[in-house]
């Protein structure tokens, strides 16, 4: 039982632990601070695997970026807090958990089962150290083998982001027309005026 | 840093069933939850499983494709936050909820 061993177990235990917080919240803020820390606990993975770039990326873009979108996307559509009502589907949570219990049985006793036999590709760490450190190897893996897909993930942000806008944007005239809602979700008297 | 961790490293099997109980319990917030909100963060969730599992394999065969298909996924990821919090947005404008079960215009 080596220290990194150990240390998986405690980050592994932590990160499900956050995510079975984030999914039972009520308070969406509070998910929200949950999922942050299973991905911090998750790059802490990244590290004890040596893929101390993607943990880096992980942190960076995960707990920072997307998560920081999640958040001033909350904040700007002021949604009030879900006390009362039901947060989960009434009919369908059961079976639901116990056919995801199932499942996770069925991956546990097909992995019990599996032995794996490494191929050996190279990259080993004292090869990578070797040549400049895991960022250098990792890029120039990055860029010679996976050129075109990176380009095509460049476009398919760039897709995502003129979606976003196009989605979100309100239409100049006749926009109000297209706003309907249910009768029996009418909107207070008070969000309805904010909103025009 | 290239010393414990080099000589005896992590089975692969831990990763495996750590991303396959990460990946269940994002199942079980895309399945039971009613929050579009908590729907997207088990998206990620279960993404992330993906991730470790990747990152996993690709120490374990000293193979850096593996780690360069997760930035892949992180760009996927990226582009699926901004479309799903963009139709989010759009679906609290017009209909000033956030439960999915509401959403049934289309009698699905």
């Amino acid at each position: 039982m080596t220290v990194s061993k150990v240390l998986f177990i405690i980050f592994g235990v932590l990160a499900v632990f956050g995510g079975i917080g984030a999914i039972t919240r009520k308070n969406i803020v509070h998910a929200l601070l949950l999922l942050v820390f299973t991905f911090l606990n998750v790059a802490a993975i990244f590290f004890l695997t040596q893929a101390y770039f993607l943990a880096m990326v992980q942190i960076l873009v995960y707990a920072g970026a997307i998560m920081v979108l999640f958040i001033f996307v909350i904040m700007l559509l002021n949604l009030r807090t879900y006390g009362e009502e039901e947060q989960t589907h009434r009919k369908q949570r059961w079976i639901a958990l116990v056919l995801s219990i199932l499942v996770l049985a069925e991956f546990v006793c097909v992995l019990a089962t599996m032995t794996f036999t490494a191929v050996g590709g190279g990259f080993t760490p004292d090869f990578i150290a070797a040549n400049g450190g895991s960022t250098k190897v990792f890029g120039i893996e990055l860029f010679n083998q996976m050129l075109l897909p990176f380009e095509v993930a460049s476009v398919v942000l760039l897709v995502a982001m003129v979606g976003a806008i196009i989605l979100v944007k309100k239409e100049k005239s006749g926009g109000e027309a297209t706003r309907t809602w249910e009768p029996g979700l009418q909107p207070s008297a008070e969000v309805a005026e904010e909103e025009v | 840093m290239t010393g414990a961790p080099a000589d005896m490293p992590i089975p692969v099997d831990w990763y495996l069933y750590l991303s396959a109980v990460l990946f269940i319990v994002g199942a079980v917030g895309v399945l039971t939850r009613r929050n579009l909100f908590i729907i997207l963060f088990s998206l990620e969730l279960m993404l992330n499983a993906v991730n470790i599992n990747l990152v996993g394999f690709s120490r374990f065969h000293e193979n850096l494709v593996g780690q360069n298909f997760v930035i892949f996924v992180m760009a996927i990821a990226a582009a699926e936050a901004a479309v799903g919090l963009a139709i989010a947005t759009v679906l609290y404008r017009n209909r000033r909820t956030l439960m999915v079960d509401l959403f049934d215009r289309m009698k699905g």
